[in-house]
């Protein structure tokens, strides 16, 4: 899948691009995108997304792992009624225990998932054009649609090393 | 104290390449003794899988000995990956990004060796999956109750958590390298980067996921190591009831997790010549870590004798810890608190911290006494509990010597192997905070270094 026609520049530093990605919503340009080795807090700001809905996928998981963890301790153990010391059938300080753990486990489990699948989901709906020297150093800044000449001129006005049209 | 000059970001790459690189003959030669342990230690368990435990040195009353003082151990040496990964990020302790990976690595590796010693311990390994709950024929289920299936749940969660961490921690930096690389290595990276491309959309829903993660293992950690306390403390034995071992516990375990990175991360940074990524300031403040948690741990040591001691002569609390002063182990319970109490306060001397090698004798010598910690708290409670007819001293045997070090074997081959795979430093927050480092009038060290525009 190739991306929307745009334009491509490439920054040395990520405060600069930021400046440049701010200057590009404002010129009008609603379709900013940025790749960059490391995340520059400025940068994801300036791009200005709302912030991630990961915690809805943390959360329910970890009340799911709540879920399964007290069903699968308060189940057996009726389903099975050995007293042990003298202590009720259902013990529920020890199954709070098994309940936790497999909370912190289903709740990292869905966060992985939640993870890879807005990734993947994520590069197909707003590609970024393939350029591997954004893997390494510098911030790369990309802006889809509107005029490129408008947006080169406002990208160089803003440090950019170097700018390109993809088309 | 003013870190070395900072590297430029394709060194972070080159360091990383220079790792996974042709292995040069100390490697091997280390791969070869560790392999060798390794192999010591797999024909004591094949003794041990054929002939059962009579050919260790347990008995009644010493039902525990080298094998669940090697799992704690273990376990312990586990924790500080969490600890510097996911609590240090919570804290923005910013010194951790250099060393964060290997003692990240350092967690998975060494939960993959504590989970070894329960099933050597068994006498009937092959009945191990009997651990898990799973419907049978008999209707039988585990007994939810029992310390021993919390620790089953405990540290396969645990292990479960700390493998997704690393994996998605080095997710960006397999990118670097993958996009550096060809071939093989090439492959290898893009499987481990799971098509990682670094763009803004990416990288808004990593941030965040990271966060959760390292809110979920912050409690994991601490709640791993309390469980395995309770092994102990939910029994009546003197010695071992105790309502301190939770914080006791996981203080210890801090204290020689931090210990063991130290002595992985002095050779490393030697070997690879990282001497740029991994500064002596990182060393110094997890150098500062063990001073904490030593004191943490002595207070731990003080106030298991100072609510003992007070207590009538009669009393078998009293008994036990005079015991582990004065008795049979009375040299390991002193070189324990000599390894654990006062070497550490070495570093309190700046000159000491900086001595990357005095550095590492101290922190070789801490493991040392941990792992005595371990022997102390199990072996001597058991050997003089309540009954005197019953009080039998313990001695392991060979077997248990060569599944403790085939233990250490295993964990360094499987680091070994895991520096060839994994990236060790993490490139992409080093380089998040070299950028902010660097000054803002765009003369920084982020240079475009690639020109080609795809």
């Amino acid at each position: 899948m190739s991306p929307d026609p745009g334009v491509l520049a490439a920054f040395a530093e990520p405060h600069d691009a930021a400046r440049a990605i701010r200057a590009l919503r404002e010129g009008g340009f609603d379709d900013v995108r940025a790749a960059m080795p490391a995340p520059y807090p400025e940068v994801l700001a300036a791009v200005g997304k709302p912030r991630s809905f990961m915690a809805f996928a943390s959360l329910p998981g970890a009340a799911v792992g709540v879920c399964a963890g007290l069903a699968l301790t308060i189940g057996t153990s009726l389903a099975w009624q050995l007293v042990t010391g003298g202590k009720p059938v259902v013990s529920m300080p020890p199954f709070v225990v098994i309940s936790f753990e497999l909370a912190i486990l289903a709740g990292a489990i869905s966060t992985l998932g939640a993870l890879v699948g807005a990734g993947a989901w994520g590069g197909r709906r707003r590609e970024f054009p393939r350029d591997p020297r954004f893997a390494v150093a510098g911030v790369g800044v990309y802006a889809a649609g509107g005029d490129p000449e408008r947006a080169a001129e406002i990208l160089r006005a803003c440090g950019a090393v170097e700018v390109d049209d993809v088309q | 104290m003013s870190p070395n000059p900072r590297p430029s970001p394709t060194r972070l790459e080159r360091a990383v390449l220079a790792m996974h690189g042709r292995p040069g003959p100390g490697y091997l030669l280390l791969l070869a003794l560790c392999g060798g342990l390794v192999a010591w230690g797999a024909y004591a368990f094949y003794l041990l899988f054929t002939q059962g435990l009579q050919l260790t040195g347990l008995g009644r009353p010493v039902g525990w000995g080298n094998l669940i003082c090697n799992f704690v151990f273990w376990v312990g040496i586990a924790h500080c990956g969490t600890l510097i990964s996911a609590i240090l990020f919570l804290f923005r302790a910013r010194f951790r990004t250099a060393v964060y990976r290997v003692a990240e690595m350092m967690t998975v590796f060494a939960v993959m060796t504590a989970g070894l010693f329960p099933v050597f311990h068994l006498g009937r390994p092959w009945l191990a999956y009997w651990l898990m709950p799973y419907p049978n024929q008999r209707g039988l289920w585990i007994n939810f109750r029992s310390p021993l299936v919390w620790d089953v749940f405990a540290v396969s969660t645990y292990l479960t958590v700390s493998v997704v961490f690393l994996l998605v921690g080095a997710a960006p930096d397999a990118a670097a390298l993958r996009d550096a690389t060809t071939g093989l290595r090439r492959r290898l990276y893009a499987l481990l980067a799971f098509g990682w491309r670094g763009t803004d959309e990416q990288w808004r829903h990593y941030t965040r996921a990271y966060l959760f993660l390292a809110g979920f293992a912050t409690p994991l950690v601490v709640s791993v190591h309390s469980v395995v306390s309770w092994d102990f403390a939910v029994s009546l034995l003197p010695g071992w009831h105790s309502s301190l071992f939770p914080p006791y516990f996981v203080a210890g375990a801090i204290l020689s997790g931090v210990a063991m990175v130290i002595t992985i991360l002095v050779p490393l940074r030697r070997a690879f010549h990282l001497e740029d990524i991994i500064t002596p300031h990182h060393l110094d403040m997890l150098s500062r870590l063990v001073v904490l948690t030593s004191l943490i741990v002595g207070y731990a040591y003080l106030t298991e004798f100072g609510l003992a001691l007070p207590q009538p002569a009669s009393d078998p609390e009293r008994a036990t810890f005079l015991y582990r002063a004065t008795g049979h182990y009375a040299p390991f319970f002193w070189t324990m608190v000599t390894c654990n109490c006062v070497l550490p306060l070495l570093l309190l001397a700046r000159r000491v911290r900086r001595a990357a090698w005095a550095l590492v004798a101290v922190c070789v010598l801490i493991n040392v006494g941990m792992w005595l910690e371990r022997w102390v708290i199990i072996v001597t409670s058991l050997s003089h509990d309540r009954l005197p007819f019953a009080w039998r001293t313990y001695a392991p045997r060979w077997p248990e010597w060569a599944l403790t070090f085939g233990a250490l074997g295993w964990f360094f081959l499987l680091f070994l192997v895991g520096l060839k795979v994994l990236p060790p430093i993490s490139i992409a927050e080093m380089k998040e905070a070299q950028a902010h480092a660097a000054a803002p009038s765009g003369t920084g060290t982020l240079a475009v270094e690639v020109s080609h525009v795809a």
